[in-house]
């Protein structure tokens, strides 16, 4: 073996603290190392060819180079090892001057311990072994669960990158919460105008073939990992065949049975076939099977035989079915929905009449809503007073203590709408702090306090809030010394994870912080992954975010996918990770359950763990965790590391 | 047993590679001086410091060990410090068994950012270490005990 060491000078940083004479005239005595070479700067242009010259001449087995930080340029130097035809796993770097040169006050002190560590290197080098990548084929195509806006987003902008997109939805329609909304804020936008462009191109758009979308569906199962998932949806009869329906709601008319709507706040009456609600997209019923009265024995045919598309449309025999479809990658959008309000007590959300929380108030405000846009108390006349309260169960420990970030804006936006349909309603905001970042928001909050009509109150804590009957049937809104009346009382609770994020985060293995948000691999580096490899956040189900936001996380999970798997190209896996001898492992399983990534299973009938080197980060947990030894954590192996005890301690 | 004031320990430092190690180049690049008594041994995490490579380290020579994590939430592979940590009780336990002092072995958190504390936590530890005086294993039965061979 011969073990080539360089020492790099980093032109005074290094060369003023350690004498690189004593080095090479220490390193003599160390194993198999025949010489020293002193560079200048070895991680510059000149330096690095000086490094790869001295490399294809003395043609040494292993390298050791006493430099800078191996955070700094352990891959620059592995690369020269590639250049040369050497294997990149063979080099150890020496950190001497970020750990030595830097911080150590005395020159002999310096060099005696750059003489120790260089030691530990070369002793633990010689130890170290080619690692070769290996290659993996992957399947480019992408699952995206909700097609909320950044799903819709990111279906889209993966089919126009030709990548053939399943498009999972849990209600039989498309557009998320927002398209059910009549403006958006900050610029006042008709919600369903601005979105029917992106809807209408995912179902009828130039890259509609690539794009399978399933609503009413639920992904109930997945397997495999990043690149080759294989994913099981269920989904659930429409009763309606999409493509052949034309929307013309015949059967609807004709069908005997009604329910309330949930997707109207369950504020008007549906039947049991029936669109979701007036211009929704797909443009298709959907039949409520409990409602339906067959379910109850009744053999009714009325909206098959209304059907003027003929027998096939309405499909009354429609059963549930799995369907299986092979995936490289997951992205989560599942959107955000609200903090139940009558959780926050005194608010008299579920017990006083005109007391809505926002989505509720949304679909009021909406044409295409339960009172067609009309504002309008439980006893059918306008309001003349209006009270918006302001983080319920936000910033509250005894709640949610985040921020939900949207509410102020659209409290701001209804009051603008409800000043647009009625000038002379009185409009009470009672709010904590003022929530309006951006460059955009603060238009609202302006025109609401211009509005002679409207008054801003701050509150300390929601405690001091009560919302109570007043006289002549109104709602009294009390906060500390001051009590108003009111017609009308909207709410504006946290964002909350959507219903089943938590069901589909056990069923991923991916992780939920303390509020059930999705938690991202890093909060602010890699905020639209999640923590396992392949799966990808988008939108509002990893915390409360405006449709800007949600649509721009949308485009950031395509990047992550278009980037990390392509078409033809396999991936890369990395070497440095953990290997089990079979013949060593005793089954005990320990390793699977320390494992962070859920990279290790246990084969039953081999009766040992295995390691998926594609999810394995090469941390190392299990290695250290294995009573047996029968885990390798390559390139950091205990011998290795061992060997670089003893080296620097001699 | 040599005076304090003339011994130098030998001290080992297992380091993350994403937070400790960091930390302790962000030390070096606020070019402040430490004492240099701690040698470091760079791996990817602290869940993967074995306690026979701490056992190994007092057998060849070692008067103290630390141990550099992420701070508990920011571990690079999610939970290997919590290991860390969880390993750390254990060895404590053994070592006293040793009759090695716990204050031979500490384990603490340091962030990427946090260079000064990796100096405050390096000048701690070689002074504790230093009063604590040489690691006397060498001939008695401990080292038999130490020796993971």
């Amino acid at each position: 073996m011969k073990i080539g060491i360089y020492f790099c000078n980093c032109g005074s940083n290094i060369a003023e603290k350690i004498s690189s004479a004593a080095v090479a005239a220490a390193a003599s005595s160390f194993p198999d190392s025949p010489y020293v070479k002193i560079v200048d700067f070895i991680c510059s242009e000149e330096g690095k060819l000086q490094f790869e010259e001295s490399l294809k001449s003395e043609q040494p087995d292993r390298v050791v180079v006493a430099a800078c930080s191996p955070r700094d340029h352990e891959a620059t130097f592995r690369r020269c090892l590639t250049n040369v035809g050497m294997n990149p796993y063979l080099i150890q770097m020496v950190n001497i001057r970020e750990q030595i040169a830097w911080v150590t006050e005395d020159p002999a002190v310096a060099t005696e311990k750059t003489i120790a560590a260089i030691r530990g290197a070369v002793c633990r080098v010689r130890l170290q072994q080619p690692l070769e990548k290996k290659q993996l084929e992957v399947c480019p195509d992408a699952l995206v669960i909700g097609a909320g806006p950044a799903g819709m987003k990111a279906a889209l902008s993966l089919a126009e990158a030709g990548r053939a997109v399943v498009l999972v939805e849990r209600t039989p329609f498309i557009g998320g919460l927002p398209v059910r909304f009549e403006d958006l804020f900050p610029a006042m936008e008709c919600a369903p105008c601005m979105l029917e462009p992106l809807m209408g191109d995912l179902l009828h758009g130039d890259h509609v073939g690539k794009i399978e979308l399933m609503t009413m569906a639920e992904l109930i199962e997945v397997t495999g990992f990043y690149g080759n998932f294989i994913a099981k949806i269920r989904r659930k009869p429409r009763h309606v065949a999409l493509h052949e329906c034309i929307g013309c709601g015949e059967c609807v008319e004709a069908c005997p049975a009604t329910t309330r709507n949930e997707f109207n706040s369950n504020a008007s009456e549906r039947k049991a076939i029936d669109f979701a609600f007036t211009g929704v997209l797909p443009n298709a019923p959907f039949l409520m099977e409990e409602i339906c009265i067959r379910s109850k024995g009744v053999e009714c045919r009325a909206c098959k035989d209304a059907c003027p598309m003929g027998e096939d449309v309405v499909t009354l025999d429609e059963v549930e079915t799995t369907v299986e479809r092979r995936i490289g990658s997951i992205i989560l959008a599942t959107g955000a929905g609200l903090y139940d309000a009558s959780r926050v007590v005194g608010m008299g959300m579920g017990t006083l009449p005109d007391v809505y929380d926002a989505l509720q108030f949304e679909r009021m405000l909406s044409s295409t809503g339960p009172t067609g846009g009309e504002i309008v108390t439980s006893d059918g006349t306008a309001p003349s007073s209006v009270a918006i309260i302001h983080c319920v169960g936000s910033l509250d420990e005894d709640h949610k203590p985040y921020c939900s970030g949207i509410c102020c804006q659209y409290a701001f936006k209804f009051n603008h709408l409800i000043t647009a349909k009625l000038p002379e309603v009185s409009i009470t905001h009672y709010h904590r702090d003022l929530v309006v970042p951006g460059k955009e928001a603060h238009a609202l909050l302006q025109h609401a306090a211009g509005n002679k009509n409207s008054s801003l109150k701050r509150y300390g804590s929601i405690k001091d809030l009560a919302v109570t009957h007043g006289s002549n049937g109104r709602l009294q809104v009390s906060a500390t010394g001051d009590t108003s009346t009111a017609d009308m009382v909207i709410l504006c609770p946290a964002v909350i994870p959507a219903e089943g994020a938590d069901r589909l985060s056990s069923l991923l293995d991916v992780s939920c912080d303390s509020f059930g948000f999705f938690q991202e691999l890093h909060g602010r580096l890699d905020a639209a992954q999640s923590t396992l490899k392949g799966v990808y956040l988008a939108g509002a189900c990893q915390e409360p975010m405006d449709i800007r936001s949600a649509m721009l996380e949308g485009m950031a999970s395509v990047g992550h996918t278009l980037a990390g798997l392509q078409p033809g190209r396999m991936i890369e896996i990395e070497p440095a990770t953990a290997e089990v001898d079979e013949t060593r492992c005793a089954g005990c399983r320990l390793c699977v359950s320390v494992c962070p990534y859920h990279a290790i299973t246990f084969d039953s009938e081999r009766n040992a763990s295995h390691i998926n080197a594609v999810l394995c980060r090469g941390c190392g947990t299990c290695v250290t965790a294995c009573p047996s030894g029968a885990i390798a954590g390559h390139h950091f192996t205990n011998e290795q590391i061992m060997a670089e005890i003893e080296g620097v301690l001699k | 047993m040599t005076a304090v004031a003339d011994f130098e320990p030998k001290i080992i430092g297992f380091l993350c590679n994403w937070c400790s190690y960091a930390g302790a180049d962000k030390a070096g690049g606020m070019q402040e001086t430490y004492p240099p008594n701690v040698r470091i041994i760079r791996v990817m995490c602290s869940g993967r410091v074995d306690p026979q490579f701490v056992l190994s380290a007092f057998e060849k020579g070692a008067d103290g060990v630390i141990i550099l994590a992420c701070h508990p939430g920011d571990c690079h592979y999610k939970e290997g410090n919590c290991r860390a940590l969880q390993r750390h009780g254990m060895l404590n336990m053994m070592l006293e068994q040793l009759g090695v002092e716990k204050e031979r072995c500490r384990l603490d958190y340091v962030s990427a950012g946090e260079g000064e504390k990796f100096s405050r936590v390096i000048r701690e530890i070689v002074e504790s270490v230093r009063v604590l005086g040489p690691l006397l294993v060498a001939s008695d039965h401990n080292a038999e005990i130490l020796s993971t061979e």
